[in-house]
């Protein structure tokens, strides 16, 4: 009886398991393998009816293409990631710890301080493309009223600054994401243990280091682990901004893939760069996984 | 000592709100500036008078209520899609016995976080385009159902995963059905992770842009996003038009948001990392 009721049971769970993998399977799975062939052919729109496969020209042409522009692309998607990440993760931590304890107005404080979350990178892109106009732009006015600057600075247009200022934008679209997932973890950590550690004479600093990163570590490691991938995976606030210029020194893996896309109608070669991120995403998650966690038994 | 050490985090908590907030403030003042005041020196930090002028070209001449109701339609209706359809996929993750089995299938899932959107775009189209089911809101709905399923459904594992199954058991005693204790039990104690898996699919959905301008070829059914980047690249367009979109497309993901924040929170710390 009770034997047959657990089976029963189990086939349940497969039953109701089904319409979402059916919809992954036919548009994200499905999908995404006819991509993979796709990059092994020629795939323009402009002449669909000739699609071959063209003996991996596609991903000669990532390495080989304009004089060999990919180490330029992979050192920018590089510096993207990881200048984006770095201060995203600090700049959200210390929000989160100034956050941790309640004080009069947080819910409100809250809202109004994560609310960039909530808007899209194309959005954002275009505000902060506004702030940064080298002509009217706010931000000129402000640091020129500051006497940070003498003359209007180019943000967007001069190739030694436009990538900073694209970080400086990411930057504080992902701070409050870090800042809601730390807090969140900060609050979970017993109070008992900084009540021992001032027993023993322990610093907040002292403090930070030995029990509040130790103790949330699993929340670092997965969120700086998700925000990587989707911070490569984020075409929107360059393609706003600057969309790889100027002299693609904005260029990264994926803005190249949907210029590839959106310009040349090249679909073969547009994925071809997706399979290099997916491979690249796909590395990293397992290295850092294997790493992480055997750091983590370490401390154990 | 004391005393300081509060004035310093009141200062960092301030400068943090005013970094949040300004380029909110800049684009709502550009919207309500106009032609002439925005292209002017000394650059105005309030508008010398409100003025509606973007606004009205918005709605009377660029359509953006028909964009708006379109983006309304596609995001509610996806994002209840891929709600309802994480809510049974997370419960059977969350109670499925079999360990190897669940974590391949939530390996599944997270990989397709990994897709660049870019990649699935032409597969995509052509396999619509076959049945003839382009520039179909209904066909944008189905892939923005798929898109959100994985997350949701790794989400809403992470809220089930903290009901007890006991509950559930002496439902089944009572002779409730297995459908029946999901219904009667488990959704009505979620309620805050629905809410959350909800809005987290609605503001994403809301925001997308790609496979929007891809599928959507008739004008009349773009969405917010995509008429926006059809303002830039349209010449002749101001920066205060642009700035009043924006602010349109801006409203309900934050009236969402302030709402539903909290149980979002819980939800993406509770679901998506400790699960």
């Amino acid at each position: 009886m009770l034997k047959k009721s657990h089976t029963q049971k189990n086939k349940f769970l497969i039953y109701i398991l089904i319409p979402a993998f059916l919809f992954l399977g036919l548009f994200i799975y499905f999908p995404v393998i006819k991509g993979i062939f796709i990059s092994f052919k020629n795939y323009t729109l402009f002449d669909l009816s000739n699609t071959q496969f063209n003996n991996f020209q596609n991903f000669k042409n990532i390495f080989t293409d304009q004089n060999f522009r990919f180490i330029q692309i992979l050192f920018n998607t590089i510096i993207w990631v990881v200048i984006s990440l770095l201060f995203q993760f600090i700049l959200g931590f210390i929000l989160a710890l100034l956050m941790k304890k309640p004080f009069k107005g947080r819910g409100l404080y809250s809202a109004l301080v994560f609310y960039p979350w909530a808007l899209s990178g194309f959005a954002i892109g275009l505000i902060w493309a506004w702030m940064f106009n080298g002509q009217f732009g706010v931000i000129n006015d402000i640091l020129l009223k500051l006497g940070l600057i003498n003359s209007n600075i180019g943000f967007l247009s001069n190739p030694k600054i436009a990538m900073i200022s694209v970080i400086v934008v990411n930057i504080w679209y992902g701070v409050p994401f870090f800042a809601i997932m730390l807090l969140a973890a900060l609050q979970s950590v017993p109070n008992e243990l900084y009540e021992a550690a001032k027993i023993d004479g322990a610093g907040p600093v002292k403090q930070l280091f030995s029990i509040t990163i130790p103790y949330i570590k699993p929340t670092i490691i997965s969120t700086t682990l998700l925000r990587t991938i989707w911070i490569m995976n984020f075409p929107d606030i360059i393609y706003a901004m600057t969309n790889g210029g100027p002299a693609n020194s904005t260029n990264i893996l994926a803005t190249q893939m949907i210029n590839k896309i959106l310009k040349f109608y090249d679909y073969g070669q547009g994925s071809a760069y997706g399979v290099v991120i997916i491979a690249i995403l796909l590395t990293y998650a397992i290295i850092y996984l294997k790493i992480s966690s055997k750091k983590g038994n370490d401390n154990i | 000592m004391k005393i300081i050490k509060n004035t310093l985090k009141i200062i960092l908590l301030l400068l943090f709100l005013i970094m949040a907030l300004f380029p909110l403030y800049w684009v709502i003042v550009t919207s309500f500036k106009d032609y002439k005041e925005i292209y002017t020196f000394p650059i105005k930090y309030l508008p010398s008078k409100i003025n509606f002028e973007n606004y009205k070209y918005l709605f009377e001449i660029s359509n953006f209520g028909i964009y708006f109701k379109n983006s309304v339609l596609i995001s509610l209706i996806s994002a209840l899609g891929a709600m309802i359809i994480s809510i049974f996929s997370g419960y059977s993750l969350s109670r499925f016995k079999y360990n190897k089995a669940k974590n391949t299938l939530l390996l599944a899932m997270y990989f397709s976080q990994m897709i660049p959107t870019f990649m699935i775009m032409a597969p995509l189209f052509t396999s619509f385009a076959n049945f003839g089911m382009t520039d179909s809101l209904f066909s944008l709905m189905v892939i923005y159902i798929s898109t959100m399923i994985a997350f949701s459904t790794i989400m809403g594992k992470g809220f089930f995963d903290r009901i007890p199954v006991a509950l559930e058991e002496a439902a089944l005693i009572d002779g409730c059905n297995n459908m029946q204790t999901i219904i009667k039990i488990v959704i009505p104690l979620s309620l805050p992770g629905l809410a959350a898996i909800f809005s987290f699919a609605f503001v994403n959905i809301w925001n997308e842009l790609f496979l929007a301008a891809m599928f959507m070829s008739s004008s009349y059914k773009m969405t917010i996003p995509v008429a926006l980047n059809s303002f830039i690249s349209k010449a002749g367009v101001s920066w205060g038009v642009l700035s009043a979109g924006i602010v349109v497309a801006l409203l309900p993901t934050m009236i969402i948001f302030a709402f539903t924040q909290k149980y979002i929170v819980q939800g993406l710390t509770d679901g998506a990392v400790k699960g």
